[in-house]
């Protein structure tokens, strides 16, 4: 991962990334990152920061240390990226494909054998020649939820009971926007356009 | 002589133009700039600044409101706001994160909020007089922040975009459960109507100024705007915000505080002149409730000691039975 900058104080939490999964057989997605002292933490904040709201059957954690990212500028500055050593090993790949808005940075793509982060990071590279960002982890460094039906009942279908979260359980209040917009008392266009 | 500060041309001693013309090339492009890229020094110092008070008012934004959970109404309106004040504490998380790809650690930006050295929204040091103010800070103080960050969901930089994208689309439920509790009280009790109007008289001015200062009075605009952090300026956002909130708050029969406050010829709504040196006195915290907030935050935090301590000791416990 890219050094910081800055002088970093040794006391707090390592950061863990976290991967969320919307659905089954859907890829798993970094949404951010957590500050955790062991595996279990980790996946608890995790869950309290990243679903609160539905749309979850899986979390992943991975510590910060154990993850390789690179754009492809940072790779043609940096060659050394493709040298960092590690186990060998099942790795998992992540790619960022497009500028688009977006929630989330990375979808993790699938596996590769590797003998070390840089080796899995040149594959991922070849692979997805075409990328904005790649991601690799080992296997062995992944902590997950239970698959099994209980836990995921239990961690994540609370958020969904909690319809009252979701903007649509309040409808429209009042006149709708378009109406208003009628009725001559909110301008057309945005406010940002005029006069453009 | 006076030279040129790099937060004014950008530029920090040794680097290139060539480097800035690539990157600004990039942000031209419409191209998200994510961290391992190469970025001018005051592209970083400027987002990690803003991102970090962004961060540390979410964070502060919970105790005004938090205020109230004991006294919610009703258990309806108990759970809404239970779960509105834990976006807020999420959102701070996202910020944090954000900030954290550009090198900045939490401990530091903990230290910077407690110490009073980092600013926060001064929104955020009003008081909440009644239960109305809840969904009035919904209504309006959401939703100007929506608008902000909306905007900002639009930045350059990756992190910070993908944190308001997600941010966003929360805050939405913030802004519609406080217009439909303010809505049904307008409509409600002479008592009801009495203090959603109490609470727009107090909420309104400062959810303007909320939006920060005008174009012509907004020092760091120049290179916020020339690298894609901001895409529009303080008083266009300010303008949508009012385009929105005018004709519903006086659909809901609620009269705005400010006689200025009229239509011009292309629909938008115009506003009276806004009193800066209350808004400059608030953020210098010689007004408002700046120490009881950051005295708030710090009793959290010192309250909380006990349960990183427990943490600790348990992760400090498994890696001694791992290595044995
Ligand atoms: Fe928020
Ligand atoms: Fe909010």
């Amino acid at each position: 991962m890219t050094q910081p900058q800055y002088p970093s104080s040794d006391t707090q939490w390592p950061r863990w990334e976290v991967f969320k999964q919307d659905a089954p057989n859907r890829p798993h997605q970094a949404v951010g990152s957590v500050h955790a002292g062991d595996p279990q933490h980790a996946l608890l904040t995790a869950r309290n920061v990243f679903v609160r709201r539905p749309a979850a059957v899986s979390l992943w954690c991975v510590r910060e240390d154990d993850i390789l990212t690179a754009t492809p500028e940072e790779l043609t500055t940096n060659f050394a990226l493709l040298d960092t050593p590690g186990e060998a090993g099942t790795y998992h790949v992540g790619v960022k494909r497009t500028n688009k808005r977006s929630m989330t940075f990375v979808d993790l793509s699938g596996t590769v054998q590797a003998s070390g982060s840089g080796d899995a990071l040149r594959q991922a590279q070849v692979m997805h020649p075409d990328v904005l960002a790649w991601m690799v982890f080992p296997e062995t460094a992944v902590v997950r939820t239970d698959e099994d039906p209980g836990t995921v009942e239990s961690w994540f279908a609370p958020a969904k009971d909690k319809t009252y979260k979701q903007q649509q359980h309040y409808g429209v209040i009042g006149r709708h926007v378009g109406e208003l917009k009628r009725a001559g008392l909110m301008p057309g266009r945005a406010a940002s356009e005029e006069g453009a | 002589m006076t030279h040129p500060t790099p937060a004014q041309t950008g530029i920090t001693p040794g680097e290139t133009a060539e480097q800035h013309a690539h990157f600004e090339a990039r942000i031209a492009r419409g191209e998200k700039i994510e961290a391992g890229d190469w970025m001018p020094a005051e592209y970083r110092r400027q987002l990690i600044r803003m991102i970090s008070q962004h961060a540390h008012s979410e964070v502060v934004g919970m105790l005004p409101e938090g205020e109230w959970i004991t006294r919610a109404p009703s258990l309806r309106r108990k759970t809404i706001l239970m779960a509105k004040v834990q976006d807020e504490a999420g959102h701070g998380q996202y910020l944090y994160h954000a900030a954290e790809t550009l090198g900045a650690t939490r401990e530091d930006m903990l230290q910077a909020l407690l110490s009073g050295k980092a600013k926060y929204s001064s929104i955020f040091n009003y008081p909440t007089h009644s239960w109305a103010d809840v969904g009035m800070i919904g209504w309006l103080v959401d939703g100007a922040a929506i608008k902000n960050q909306t905007m900002l969901a639009g930045c350059s930089y990756g992190p910070y975009s993908r944190a308001m994208v997600r941010i966003c689309s929360e805050e939405t439920f913030h802004h519609k459960q406080g217009k439909e509790m303010i809505v049904a009280y307008a409509q409600g009790t002479p008592q009801q109507r009495a203090m959603a109007q109490d609470a727009l008289n107090r909420w309104w001015w400062p959810a303007m100024m909320m939006l920060g200062p005008h174009d012509a009075d907004s020092p760091n605009s120049g290179v916020l705007t020339r690298w894609g952090i901001k895409l529009k300026s303080n008083d266009e956002v300010r303008q949508e915000f009012i385009n929105e909130h005018v004709p519903e708050l006086l659909e809901a029969g609620l009269t705005i505080p400010d006689p200025d406050l009229h239509q011009d010829e292309h629909g938008n709504w115009r506003h009276g002149p806004i009193h800066w040196d209350e808004f400059w006195a608030v953020i210098r915290g010689e007004q408002g409730l700046n120490k009881e907030r950051l005295g708030a935050r710090q009793a959290a935090h010192d309250d909380g000691a006990w349960v990183r301590d427990a943490l600790q000791a348990y992760t400090d416990r498994q890696r001694a039975v791992a290595a044995d």
